[in-house]
């Protein structure tokens, strides 16, 4: 074994690297974030890198083409280096940059990160988010105390005590010796006037920290959305209550697996966990600190952190073994987690600022649903109303204020553009909508940046105009199979037929943006899972689609969702459009509800425990409705009346 | 008393295989089926205006995968599927079910032209509707059946198999040349019905199919196969058009599959002469998939068809209607 230099382009970073070592490791500890959805299995063909010069030792494979083998690309996680190296990293392999969102975009969005105003400005979810008191997880008090005399001798800390009492109902409460170490300075340095910082910490109220004079206007939250693929974070002025800024990046355990029973199984190697912990702890402090930047607030007065996530990102966050929740009878180790240091989760704000992540239902219904039913306000209507999460686990719940009853079925990660050939998340450079003209039978699009970018993939709100496109045009039949038709861009592969959607020329990538036919048939498995979950709950709870309300739909399918395709694929059923509403990144918005208030918190605890599970897998009808909603828009078309008309139309 | 009876508002299609020389075509006698509107032998519930038929089945080559107990009756005739058409319609067959198993790459790879004259022979033999079924293996179909389907233009024959990934071809033969399809589907009845939908969007009568539900002989999973069947024909019953057509179904084939049919005397002699039990094996999963609604039986053991017949025979006759 010897020591080799790599110098890795465009970045021309220059490491050092034993002979031997597997490529890929030797990038990520050089810091470049890669794409590498099974985790250096050697099955996704993400990683692919250009070695330019120097020796590698790689297997062949069927993921690069004659073409590219020819080049000198590499999958990354299958080459061992032999000597120094020149290695080229495409940016179709790279993991993208934290994207800020323009003023614009953010003052825009009501409740979803992701969504439009217009799709999610309704007035329930208005009415919802304002019912709530204000009453942050922490709050700031300023203190005008009388100084002791020899008749009033209570001690500094009852002093403080009395005051709160005498200005807020606080009862029960309690402080860390750290502050009582400083207190008896500080009061009399500040002339007895000191700012306190009421934290919620479950059934007592803590002074999490005492401040001389007046900070009260300075209190400043963060939530987060802990999502399997991406990580949000808003910035949220505690005081005002408004939203300052918010900002995405990717999760970046994706380097060890795109969904999370490979993460759960990655946590049980050797330093699996930690490591995983570590990326995304990683992830939330860059955001928080990009964050503070651009609006040059001191990380200090970041006081609290509300987390929303599924149970398996919120054991990460918090370092704790996940390995129980794919093990039979799946219990994750703690639902209702108090509330904690956000630095004994390794995030860094106010060294005794306070984090919560926030209750789910079951391993596989998260907080990040909780958030979710309280954000879109089911919860409170009587009215039966139906939320559906289209993302990998697709979690779906049904009820009101009575009762609501909730379920997962996988439905995979397709409309989160992997398992799809061109797929990609819903950042610059993916289309995020598609349309096809007949009369010049090209396919027009729209990028996630509305803008002149050239495209790089497709996400998962284009991918659903894609399908209704080609389904349209008569491209494809209603299994998903390519027709005969005498059009040069529809072409055979070694690995069946593609059609070009969007030609070489005009890409990013210098590539094809293409669909297989093996992506639709991906594309409509996740489909059906989703449809025929739904339909089983629906039934199961003795009610019809039809008997339903309002159908809430989440999940960070860029910022636009074509309703319309949506029902034209099978993907949610055929009701009055005006029932469908887009409600972006709910789990986002349930969180800043917790922050701001401890109402809407204890709303998401009882939701938490009020809500039920239904397991799919108990019902042996689910397979039934499955198999009939692998079809387009679904075996029994007559459950898609409108869609049949338009096809009659046609 | 009074019985109670279920009241169904619709009913199976009605379908005619086979061109009679006004019609256009050459055959004798031509075949009709379905039209059902009750479950299977119901007489006192609805009526069943055409009784279930069978066809004989034919292959293109010498049987070398029947037993000894079924391929040996045909010995004289196998090596000429004319002639062992013929045979068929002797012993009574309704139908000639001829299958292109020679014409698989891994057997004989006959060339289209050898399958066309194939059909013309027996065409020119018979004087029964013909059932022509490919190969299974989808390039290799979609190579022969358009001139199958050609050399049988205008006999009205029943062409088989369109499935959903391999429909397309044989639909357009179908529809060109005046055939009506069989559309397989793996024991699904959502399938069953998607394969429906795919040719009914290629303006193809939905009148004009059939269903083969795929099915498992006695033993081998034929009560579910009972239960997908009894579930099509009640969802048909109930006016979904989408599976309001006859079923075909080939108790020969599946029975001669098994280990039961299978093994000789020799290797198991309590089990005793294995053509007899053979014939039983045959003719237990014909009547199964009869009383679950089949209404095209493709048998091969001439003693299986005829005591099918006697079945059929007892349940459609006057007698029969009034248990």
């Amino acid at each position: 074994m010897q020591v080799v230099k790599i110098i890795l382009y465009p970045d021309k970073k220059i490491i050092e690297a034993d002979t031997g070592s597997d490529l890929l490791d030797v990038i990520q500890k050089a810091g470049v974030d890669m794409n590498s959805d099974c985790a250096g299995e050697g099955v996704c063909g993400k990683c692919k890198v250009l070695v330019k010069s120097g020796q590698v030792q790689t297997p062949p494979t069927a993921l690069l083409s004659r073409e590219e083998v020819r080049q000198g690309y590499v999958l990354a996680c299958k080459t061992k280096i032999l000597t120094d190296l020149e290695v080229e990293i495409p940016p179709h392999a790279r993991l993208d940059e934290i994207i800020p969102l323009t003023a614009t975009e953010r003052e825009t969005q009501l409740v979803g990160f992701y969504s439009k105003a217009e799709e999610v400005a309704t007035p329930d979810i208005i009415a919802e988010s304002r019912i709530f008191e204000h009453s942050p997880l922490a709050t700031k008090l300023f203190l005008k105390l009388p100084p002791p005399t020899l008749k009033d001798n209570v001690s500094d800390l009852q002093r403080i005590f009395r005051e709160i009492r005498r200005k807020s109902s606080v009862s029960i409460m309690q402080t860390g010796l750290a502050n009582l170490k400083k207190l008896g300075k500080l009061l009399r340095d500040a002339n007895w006037e000191a700012t306190v910082l009421l934290g919620k910490r479950n059934e007592t109220t803590e002074i999490v920290l005492i401040e001389a004079g007046d900070t009260s206007g300075e209190n400043y939250g963060i939530a987060v959305d802990v999502g399997t693929t991406t990580v949000v974070a808003e910035l949220v002025d505690l005081d005002s209550e408004k939203v300052l800024g918010a900002q995405t990046t990717y999760n970046k355990q994706a380097n060890f697996g795109a969904d999370v029973i490979t993460r759960i199984i990655y946590a049980s190697e050797a330093a699996g966990l930690e490591k995983l912990h570590n990326v995304v702890a990683e992830n939330i402090n860059e955001l928080i600190s990009s964050l503070v930047r651009a609006h040059q607030i001191k990380l200090g007065k970041l006081t609290s952190v509300m987390c929303a996530g599924n149970m398996t990102m919120t054991h990460l966050l918090l370092g704790i073994d996940p390995t129980y929740l794919r093990r039979e009878p799946y219990v994750p180790t703690a639902n209702f987690v108090p509330v904690i240091r956000a630095i004994e989760a390794d995030i860094k704000i106010n060294p005794r600022g306070l984090l919560l992540c926030l209750p789910g239902v079951s391993s596989y219904v998260g907080g990040d649903i909780t958030a979710g039913v309280v954000a879109s306000g089911i919860c409170e209507q009587k009215d039966i109303s139906l939320f559906i999460d289209v993302g990998t686990n697709g979690e779906i719940v049904l009820g009101n204020r009575d009762w609501l009853v909730s379920c997962a079925s996988s439905a995979g990660p397709a409309f989160e553009g992997s398992g799809v050939k061109c797929g990609m998340r819903a950042v610059k450079g993916a289309i995020q909508k598609m349309r096809y003209e007949s009369k010049t039978q090209d396919f027009k699009y729209e990028t996630v940046t509305k803008d002149a970018t050239l495209p790089r993939g497709i996400c998962g709100s284009g991918l659903i105009d894609v399908l209704a496109s080609l389904l349209r045009a008569g491209i494809i039949d209603k299994a998903g199979k390519f027709k005969v038709i005498n059009d040069n861009r529809l072409r055979d592969t070694d690995i069946g037929k593609e059609f070009v959607l969007i030609a070489q020329d005009k890409t990013d990538t210098g590539r094809d943006i293409v669909i297989t036919e093996a992506d639709i048939e991906n594309l409509i498995r996740s489909k059906a899972a989703i449809y025929a979950a739904a339909a089983v709950l629906v039934r199961n709870m003795g009610l019809d689609f039809k008997k339903i309300k309002n159908i809430y739909i989440a999940g960070g399918f860029g910022n636009y969702l074509d309703i319309e395709n949506a029902v034209f694929i099978g993907l949610l059923p055929d009701l009055p459009r005006d029932k469908f509403k887009f409600i972006g990144n709910s789990s986002l918005a349930g969180a800043r509800l917790a922050l701001l208030h401890y109402e809407a918190l204890k709303k998401i605890n009882d939701v938490a425990r009020m809500m039920t599970y239904f397991e799919l897998s108990a019902d042996n009808s689910f397979m039934d409705e499955y198999t009939k909603a692998l079809f387009l828009p679904h075996t029994d078309l007559e459950k898609f009346p409108t869609i049949m008309q338009k096809m009659l139309n046609n | 008393m009074e019985l109670v009876k279920e009241k169904w508002v619709s009913k199976v299609n009605i379908l005619s295989i086979g061109a009679t020389g006004e019609e256009g075509g050459t055959r004798k006698t031509k075949v009709q089926v379905g039209g059902e509107d009750t479950l299977p032998f119901l007489h006192f519930e609805g009526k069943m205006p055409h009784r279930p038929v069978i066809a004989c089945e034919v292959l293109d080559m010498v049987p070398e995968n029947w037993p000894q107990a079924v391929a040996k009756p045909y010995s004289d005739v196998y090596r000429d599927p004319a002639k062992w058409a013929k045979k068929c319609e002797t012993q009574g067959a309704d139908l000639i079910c001829l299958t292109f198993t020679g014409a698989h790459p891994d057997n004989n790879n006959s060339s289209a032209a050898d399958c066309a004259k194939v059909v013309r022979n027996i065409l020119a033999a018979t004087t029964v509707p013909l059932i022509v079924i490919g190969c299974g293996n989808d390039d290799k179909d979609n190579e022969i059946i358009p001139a199958i389907s050609e050399a049988a233009k205008g006999e009205n024959v029943l062409l088989g198999k369109a499935t959903q990934d391999n429909y397309k071809t044989i639909v357009a033969c179908a529809s060109a040349d005046g055939h009506a399809v069989i559309a397989e589907s793996p024991i699904d009845i959502n399938i069953a019905k998607q394969v429906n939908v795919l040719i009914s969007d290629l303006s193809f009568a939905l009148d004009r199919i059939v269903i083969d539900p795929t099915t498992g002989g006695l033993g081998y999973g034929l009560e579910y196969c009972y239960s997908i069947m009894e579930r099509a024909r009640i969802g048909a019953l109930g006016a979904d058009k989408m599976l309001a057509m006859p079923f075909i179904v080939f108790p020969g084939q599946e029975a001669w599959r098994s280990k039961e049919a299978r093994i000789t005397k020799e290797e198991m002699p309590q089990w005793g002469d294995e053509e007899k039990r053979g014939i039983v094996w045959e003719l237990t999963t014909a009547l199964s998939l009869l009383l679950a609604g089949a209404d095209i039986l493709v048998m091969r053991h001439a003693q299986a068809i005829a005591n099918l017949k006697k079945v059929i025979n007892a349940l459609m006759n006057e007698e029969g209607k009034k248990c």
